[in-house]
């Protein structure tokens, strides 16, 4: 089953690869882009391999973005990229919260971001919650705090109106034993910008799962519904896709997850390094984060295509 | 007796055996929420129990994990609720002792970045430790706009209903640096109100910054033993064989005392219930028998009977 891993894409391998599949996935922050800025060549990367027939999507954990503000800001740095390419949590999240938990017509508590709650909203779900939330009034009013009855699940996201209240209010629903539990995914950082280090989602849902005592379902990568839904909305073949991702622990873990081919770029998180550790191990469920293959930048596929 | 032996009994005792005990210890560890008050509301024959415990001559102490609240304003509290035999010196808070920490065992140098009530920020004031200034944040400040403080030698998080995330992402950015202290005053991930619900406690904040730093925090309070370091140091050393802690939550109390080295007493009007401790003492997992209480009682108003055997007996 394992055949050589961890091996640099170049040479006669890189079309041996590209030729062996027909969908390409990739994660964004790190990978095909950095903040604002498109990493040098992305562009060109992408839309060559579009114009060369191959199917092309982008699956990113962040939940602050609609598709459409995604397919927005590919298109400003230039890739040839639709709506219906882009799986953000954000997304995904409201599918998997109408197809899985049957929630169409519900409502859920959401600690999250606007872009969440349109996604929600375009599903045929409620929410309740977005926004600021500051405390008032004492301890005994927050612990009586109104739940609404409607409510059937809490769903937590990126969210930087985080506070003590909202930590509350998701706590009091989960203290109902049915309702339902979902986080977007368990990054724990945001990208790092200027130095500054920013917690991620799975903080705020860390601090959620303690206060509660439960553990939330995440939809994000590693987890596999994100392949899933793209797997079910354009009908691929597994073993003729590739992963391309700068994460071991989310990018890489999800392909090894769902049967996929696995590209790690080093413009991001990880190092060839941090793989090798990984495949050092011994641990066969450290495995799957051992990429098939790696490139020091996307960029380096442009030879392939170009010829 | 039972912990000498490293068994736990587990069991609830009466009449003869408290009277036993009550001559046996000389050291007497409360804890408060749910084993001597509810909310505002002292749990009946308490009173009786600690002014008599303290008439006779026992050292009595109060423990508490609870960091919402200056010791001054504990004092007040014990007093109203008719406990009139307390004495400042007597009382124990996670917040009181972080600020001793803070002073007497890190001999902190430089600014604490404190996520927490007035409470816990009161009693680092008062033991003269520097605690960067808490700015009402403009509502639009990002993690990127508003300014870090200099030399910040020690983040400390405690229960804080005015958190936020700019409060999270600051703490982060002064964790990054691994000289900078990270400590806890509590892990309680929940606690209970009087009214029987409850309210997320330090804990969960406590476990979000761990995710964002990557870091573990020095959790200051129960089970920790460094309240009971306090205590003995500030009663020029303390035998734990002289000692009963009496508590209500198995995870806090009953680990603290078995950390401790001292006989541990659960409370049933409180937040653990028979069963919980029972599941303990018959878990597989051996750190989990640490967690066995050595005695049980419904309340501590069970005392009340021994009291009396032991006047008639001296009258």
């Amino acid at each position: 089953m394992s055949g050589v891993k961890c091996t640099p894409l170049k040479g006669a391998l890189l079309p041996q690869v590209l030729d062996s599949v027909d969908c390409l996935l990739f994660d964004c922050d790190g990978v095909i882009w950095r903040g604002d800025e498109a990493i040098p060549g992305a562009p060109q990367v992408i839309n060559l391999l579009k114009e060369r027939g191959k199917r092309v999507f982008f699956v990113t954990n962040n939940s602050s973005k609609t598709r459409k503000m995604y397919a927005d800001k590919l298109q400003a740095l230039g890739f040839n990229a639709k709506e219906d390419e882009v799986f953000g949590t954000a997304y995904c999240s409201a599918m998997y919260l109408k197809t899985v938990c049957g929630l169409q017509g519900g409502k859920v508590y959401l600690v999250g971001s606007n872009a969440m709650s349109q996604e929600l909203e375009a599903v045929g779900i409620q929410q309740t919650g977005v926004g600021p939330d500051h405390i008032h009034g004492k301890q005994g009013d927050w612990a009586a705090v109104e739940l609404d009855p409607d409510v059937k699940a809490v769903l937590v996201g990126f969210d930087d109106h985080f506070s003590y209240m909202k930590l509350n209010r998701a706590f009091q629903y989960l203290t109902q034993r049915d309702c339902l539990f979902v986080g977007t995914n368990r990054d724990t950082r945001l990208p790092l910008e200027a130095g500054k280090a920013v917690p991620g989602t799975g903080c705020l849902l860390q601090a959620v799962e303690t206060a509660a005592q439960r553990q939330a379902q995440t939809v994000g990568k590693p987890n596999h519904f994100m392949f899933d839904c793209v797997a079910s909305q354009f009908g691929v073949d597994p073993s003729r896709c590739l992963m391309v991702g700068d994460r071991l622990d989310t990018d890489i873990m999800l392909g090894s997850n769902c049967g996929l081919k696995t590209l790690l770029t080093l413009t991001g998180v990880n190092t060839v390094a941090d793989a090798e550790v990984h495949q050092k191990s011994g641990s066969a469920e450290r495995q799957g984060m051992v990429p098939d293959y790696y490139v020091e930048s996307i960029a380096d596929l442009l030879p392939a295509l170009q010829g | 007796m039972a912990g000498a032996f490293g068994f736990k009994g587990c069991q609830k005792i009466h009449g003869p055996q408290i009277r036993n005990l009550l001559q046996a210890k000389d050291f007497f560890l409360f804890d408060c929420d749910g084993v001597i008050w509810h909310g505002e509301k002292a749990i009946t024959g308490a009173t009786t129990v600690v002014n008599s415990l303290i008439r006779r001559g026992k050292n009595v102490v109060f423990v508490t994990n609870n960091s919402t609240r200056p010791r001054e304003n504990y004092m007040h509290k014990f007093y109203r609720l008719g406990f009139t035999d307390v004495m400042l010196e007597q009382i124990f808070s996670s917040s009181y002792c972080s600020a001793l920490y803070l002073r007497d065992v890190v001999k902190v140098c430089g600014q604490v970045f404190v996520i927490g009530c007035d409470g816990l920020r009161t009693e680092l004031q008062e033991a003269g430790i520097p605690c960067v200034e808490e700015e009402e944040d403009q509502p639009d400040a990002t993690i990127f706009t508003c300014p870090l403080a200099a030399d910040v030698k020690a983040v400390l998080v405690g229960h804080d209903d005015k958190l936020t995330f700019l409060k999270l992402a600051k703490a982060s950015c002064y964790l990054k640096d691994p000289e900078c202290l990270f400590l806890a005053t509590d892990n309680d991930p929940w606690h209970p109100l009087s009214s029987g619900r409850i309210l997320p406690g330090s804990g969960s904040l406590i476990a979000a910054l761990e995710v964002a730093s990557g870091r573990k925090a020095t959790v200051i309070g129960k089970p920790s033993r460094f309240m009971f370091e306090c205590i003995s140091s500030q009663f020029r050393g303390v035998d734990p064989a002289q000692c009963l802690m009496v508590g209500d939550r198995l995870e806090t109390d009953m680990l603290f005392g078995s950390n401790c080295g001292l006989d541990t007493m659960l409370t049933l009007t409180g937040v653990s219930q028979m069963e919980e401790a029972q599941e303990y003492r018959n878990s597989d997992v051996s750190t989990n028998h640490s967690l066995v209480p050595d005695y049980v009682v419904d309340t501590i108003a069970d005392f009340i009977p021994a009291f009396e055997e032991l006047e008639e007996q001296s009258n």
